[in-house]
């Protein structure tokens, strides 16, 4: 229930993170059965959640408290884990990381009937807040913390509906439908059981006023119509994401005092991480950097002296990990590619040069030939490019870029040394080559390309299988004959283990592990270029084929053959190719209204898994404008859609927009989901 | 240790740092603490920005918790390290450095690096003070003899370093020596 206002708004009667985090710890210390499950984190599989898992671990382990990390992929997997949690006595404090917000935690369906020692704590970056674990009060309502980033404060409204319909459950029926707020499992019901209540008290209008003339307290129809609209609207205004995991542990560690370069690191991959993949706006992003832009020049100040090009940054020592804040381009990955590469699988150039035809790709080298850079020196890693062009890059950029209409090329963004380890590595690469690794990591085959590959080097025609690193790295060579046969030896042995271990739960401790460990991040970098090539192959199949279908007020694609379709199987994936489109055709496609609201270029993308012979389905909204985003409003319409025709599915990760569906229902759903979009 | 009895030869350099880590250093406490009872004594109270000292394995769990900052001993600056490299580089004596310098460098060097000033200045002068010791106990060595080895000013790593072998050559030598002694007495 206790919503925690952020320290700006605390004060000493309303406790904040500080507060909550001392409890934390007291319960700790105080409790006889202490052992390592007294503290459990349960954490969703995306980079801004292992972010702030992994800082939030650092500060408890400096604490002395024992703790367990558990990943958590989906809504049916927490409610599993629920139910295995309800058997640990030791428990007393549960946290879930980026999950959980729009639960109905203190319901008997969840964590309603757990002991009262029992504290769970919410730190979730998505929107909208479940407004029972908000506000709800009492015994079982105030175990629920959710820690609150100071929209709440703006929820009066909602708080006070809220609270009306709760206090005044009349008829049997709206008992019974306000009792159902609950979000059971398989579907996030929420807005289907409150479009069935709005229904109930039409129906039963005249009920209901002879029952006025009873009960004089009761509320007026009219009141309790307005009450409920406020709650529907609050829910049916589609899913957005606001202040990552990752900020709020960062400001946790601020208030302890406890703030350093690595938390300070892992705050700013969150916060990279939601800007990258289109969640938050370019507006958000600014007011983020702009905090961190102030910690990173206080934790790091740089020795007199030293000529800051933002460009050329080098590690100044061996021990030099400190964190410097430059001007990123947008090109994904660019320092790791050649510019030719970087600039032709960047979503944004793609779209404004039209990479997809054979033009498109002359307009690119154009443009590059134009800024004085020779089709050789393109080619070539940026590495090896020369220095004098590394450093007029961005001002050639900025002259002729445009020409062609590529405006906002840079965003502001940091760096970070590893000292003589490693090369520095900027924080979108990092975000890149560990979301690929929670991806794909394992459980679909992917060759990397090894370097020397092209243009007739020594390693011509051989790709490599992609590995985690392990310890014995002799695994990891490449193998430049016969790939596929070292393959299927690995894949053997591998396949072993595989079935103990379920593979997102193996990418999610791999891009742990790299978080913090350079050199495994950087061998990611190579899986993130594979995930990004086949992404542009199938892209521009895509559009070539020209396969998306125009519906009234939306875009379905359906992916059903191609070479990279398991690729494509996973939501994480799917989801990257459905931005990737967006951002591609967002300047020669108009907007729709999809339900509600403002213009967007909705798109719903399909694949099919032909292992489980069902369809992953992904519903993203792109904004009009690049760096703009909109909320989603494909959650409800999904459910609405999937309750029209009885398809069979299932919701398997916390994103609502994400649906699993049978391969015979596909057809049925999307012409369900046209309707939706109609008649809403 | 628990090595098995074949590979126990000498001490292993763990052991000598736990060993070292015994001696009392100097921190700048971030946090507070009332006088606690240890089994190797009670230390204590911590009070910022008041410094007190307490034994190095404290310092070091409490520096990794970031609670306080490490204060290097006075020996363990480019200054001094410079000055006795060139002492070390000069004279054909070892040069006098604490006895535990190697141990107690190194756990203060990887737990706390930026509590040091100009600690890969520090590192590299480290480095090469233990190469220009151990070219001389490699020509000390020579002077070996079945009774006494005599190297003065020698540190706690490079004695254990040489143990295992000066012990063995100590006792052939003394063999050697017997055996002579016999031969000698025998002849005449």
């Amino acid at each position: 229930m206790v919503y925690l206002a952020p320290p700006q708004l605390a004060s000493a009667a309303r406790p904040s993170y500080g507060e909550a985090y001392s409890n934390v710890l007291a319960r700790h210390r105080r409790s006889p059965l202490t052992s390592a499950s007294s503290v459990i984190l349960l954490v969703a599989p995306d980079v801004d959640a292992l972010c702030a898992a992994r800082m939030l671990a650092e500060l408890l382990s400096q604490d002395d408290v024992m703790h367990r990390i558990i990943p958590v992929s989906g809504i049916a997997e927490l409610e599993a884990m629920k139910d295995e949690l309800a058997t640990y006595n030791e428990l007393h404090t549960l946290i879930l990381i980026n999950m959980g917000a729009i639960l109905d935690l203190p319901s008997p369906t969840w964590f309603g009937e757990f002991s009262t020692e029992l504290t769970v704590h919410v730190v979730d970056s998505n929107r909208p807040q479940n407004l029972g674990s908000l506000f709800g009060g009492g015994d079982i309502g105030d175990r629920i913390v959710v820690w609150d980033d100071g929209e709440a404060e703006n929820m009066e409204e909602e708080r006070r509906a809220w609270e009306a319909l709760e206090a005044q459950p009349d008829s049997d029926e709206e008992s019974v439908s306000s009792s159902e707020d609950e979000v059971p499992f398989q579907s996030q019901d929420v807005v289907s059981e409150s479009s069935r209540k709005r229904k109930v008290p039409i129906d039963n209008g005249h009920s209901k006023t002879k029952r006025q003339k009873v009960n004089p307290n009761q509320m007026s129809r009219d009141e309790r119509l307005h009450h409920q609209s406020v709650v529907d609207k609050h829910y049916a205004r589609g899913s957005w994401y606001s202040q990552s995991a990752s900020a709020t542990i960062y400001i946790l560690a601020t208030i302890l005092e406890r703030a350093d370069r690595d938390l300070l690191w892992l705050a700013i991959l969150g916060l990279t991480y939601q800007y990258i993949s289109s969640r938050i706006s370019r507006d958000a992003y600014d007011k983020f950097h702009s905090i961190y832009y102030d910690e990173v020049t206080r934790l790091n100040p740089l020795p007199p002296g030293t000529k800051s090009t933002a460009d050329a940054i080098t590690a100044l020592s061996p021990d030099d990990l400190s964190i410097r804040a430059t001007e990123e381009f947008r090109f994904t990955l660019f320092r790791h590619w050649t510019l030719y590469d970087a600039m032709f699988h960047s979503s944004y150039v793609a779209g404004k040069l039209g990479i997809w035809k054979e033009r498109g790709r002359k307009r690119l080298t154009g443009l590059l030939a134009k800024m004085g850079f020779s089709i050789p020196q393109t080619q070539q890693l940026y590495t090896h490019m020369d220095l004098d062009l590394k450093h007029q890059l961005r001002v050639k950029l900025d002259a002729i870029a445009p020409e062609y209409g590529l405006v906002e090329l840079t965003y502001p963004s940091f760096i970070r040394c590893f000292g003589y380890r490693a090369p520095p590595l900027s924080a979108a690469d990092a975000v890149e080559a560990t979301s690929a690794l929670l991806d794909i990591a394992g459980g679909v085959r992917i060759e990397v390309e090894v370097e020397g590959a092209r243009h007739g080097g020594e390693w011509f025609g051989g790709g490599r299988v992609w590995k985690t690193r392990r310890d014995d790295s002799a695994k990891a060579m490449p193998s430049d004959n016969d790939v596929t046969q070292g393959g299927r030896e690995e894949d053997g042995l591998v396949a072993e283990e595989r079935t103990e271990v379920p593979w997102w739960m193996r990418n999610f401790w791999a891009a742990y592990d790299a978080l913090t460990d350079i050199h495994s991040l950087r061998d990611a970098l190579s899986l993130s270029m594979s995930l990004h090539r086949a992404i542009i192959r199938q892209g521009t199949t895509i559009i070539d084929k020209q396969d998306i279908r125009t519906m009234r007020s939306h875009r379905v694609v359906v992916l059903s053959q191609g070479p990279d379709l398991a690729l494509f199987a996973h939501p994480g994936v799917l989801s990257r190719l459905a931005h990737w489109l967006i951002d591609a055709l967002r300047d020669k496609l108009p907007g729709t209204k999809f339900t509600q609201g403002k213009k967007s270029l909705p798109f719903v993308l399909a694949c099919l898994n032909e292992s489980t012979s069902t369809y992953i389905v992904v519903g993203v909204m792109g904004a009009l404008e690049f760096g703009d985003v909109r909320k989603n409003e494909f959650g409800l319409a999904f459910i609405n859609a999937k309750d029209r025709c009885n398809a069979r599915s299932s919701h398997n990760s916390f994103n609502t927009s994400v649906l699993e569906i049978d391969r015979e229902d596909l057809k049925m759903f999307l012409e369900a989901l046209c309707e939706v979009g109609e008649g809403y | 240790m628990a090595l098995p009895q074949p590979l126990r030869t000498s001490v292993s350099p763990q052991e000598l740092e736990l060993i070292a880590s015994e001696q009392l250093v100097e921190i700048l406490p971030l946090i507070t603490m009332e006088k606690t009872a240890f089994i190797s004594g009670a230390y204590g109270p911590l009070r910022p920005p008041a410094k007190c000292r307490i034994p190095l394995w404290m310092a070091v769990n409490l520096k990794v918790k970031k609670k306080c900052h490490i204060i290097p001993p006075d020996w363990l600056n480019v200054e001094f390290l410079q000055e006795r490299l060139s002492r070390e580089t000069s004279y054909p004596e070892f040069s006098q450095m604490p006895f535990r310098f190697a141990e107690i460098a190194k756990a203060i060097l990887d737990a706390a690096p930026d509590d040091v000033q100009n600690a890969e200045k520090v590192r590299s002068l480290l480095k090469d003070l233990r190469e220009a010791r151990q070219a001389k106990s490699r020509e000390g060595l020579a002077k070996l003899d079945h009774s006494e080895l005599s190297l003065p000013n020698l540190c706690s790593m490079e004695i254990n370093e040489l143990r295992p072998f000066f012990i063995h050559a100590m006792g052939v030598l003394t063999q050697l020596s017997r055996e002579e002694q016999n031969g000698a007495a025998e002849e005449p």
